[in-house]
């Protein structure tokens, strides 16, 4: 599962801990989401996406073999 | 009665009453158990002080000291205890079967043990819904299944 939660941070000029703050999460949990690590809750996903002003499927795809494509 | 305390505090307060009543144990043990419950209680200060101190630093096994985990924190901190049972499972189930091999006395406490942890185990399904067994609430239920594809 990629995700473009590191490409929509860097574009805003956002740190790794001001998404956490925003997000109520750690910024350990920031750095494992970006990294593919870690598979948020559906609660938190909607959380992200809303965050960026993007929709579920288009911050997380199942089928998107490359970050930020 | 832990959400009065302050989250930081929540694991240190734990230890220190946890740790407490064991020290107690042993001024009740009498003879030189006085001994070690001094022992017992320095140890459970310093712990109590490194729990606190680690519970304000910023990493996933602080937070846990800390008590403000997110969702992955609980998911890692929900394995590790997960983990922690099969570990105490196995380990008690190779101390009873030596015990018994052996003739050894002390069988039964590895039995308890045992005993108790998949009594816990069994509570988890109980409490997690498992035990949650339902018809399906189907939108067709009652009525003759059709396909989707039409003719």
């Amino acid at each position: 599962m990629r995700n473009r939660v590191r490409e929509q941070r860097t574009q805003r000029g956002l740190s790794q801990a001001e998404v956490a703050a925003a997000l109520g999460v750690s910024r350990q949990t920031v750095i494992s989401i970006e990294g593919g690590r870690y598979l948020p809750s559906l609660p938190l996903a909607f959380a992200i996406a809303r965050f960026f002003d993007m929709t579920v499927d288009k911050m997380f795809d199942p089928d998107d073999q490359e970050a930020g494509t | 009665m832990m959400r009065f305390i302050a989250p930081r505090l929540r694991k240190p307060v734990g230890i220190a009453l946890f740790g407490t009543i064991y020290a107690a144990a042993w001024l009740v043990h009498g003879g030189n158990g006085w001994l070690w419950a001094i022992v017992t209680e320095i140890g459970v200060i310093a712990f109590v002080i490194a729990a606190y101190v680690h519970g304000g630093r910023d990493s996933d096994e602080d937070a846990l000291y800390g008590s403000r985990v997110d969702e992955r924190q609980q998911l890692i901190a929900q394995r590790s205890w997960a983990l922690a049972g099969k570990v105490t499972m196995f380990a008690a189930f190779v101390g009873l079967t030596i015990g018994v091999a052996t003739r050894a006395t002390w069988w039964w406490s590895f039995a308890v043990i045992i005993a108790v942890t998949g009594f816990g185990y069994l509570l988890g399904l109980s409490n997690y819904g498992v035990g949650e067994e339902a018809p399906a609430d189907d939108a067709n239920d009652g009525y003759q299944a059709r396909s989707p594809v039409t003719h």
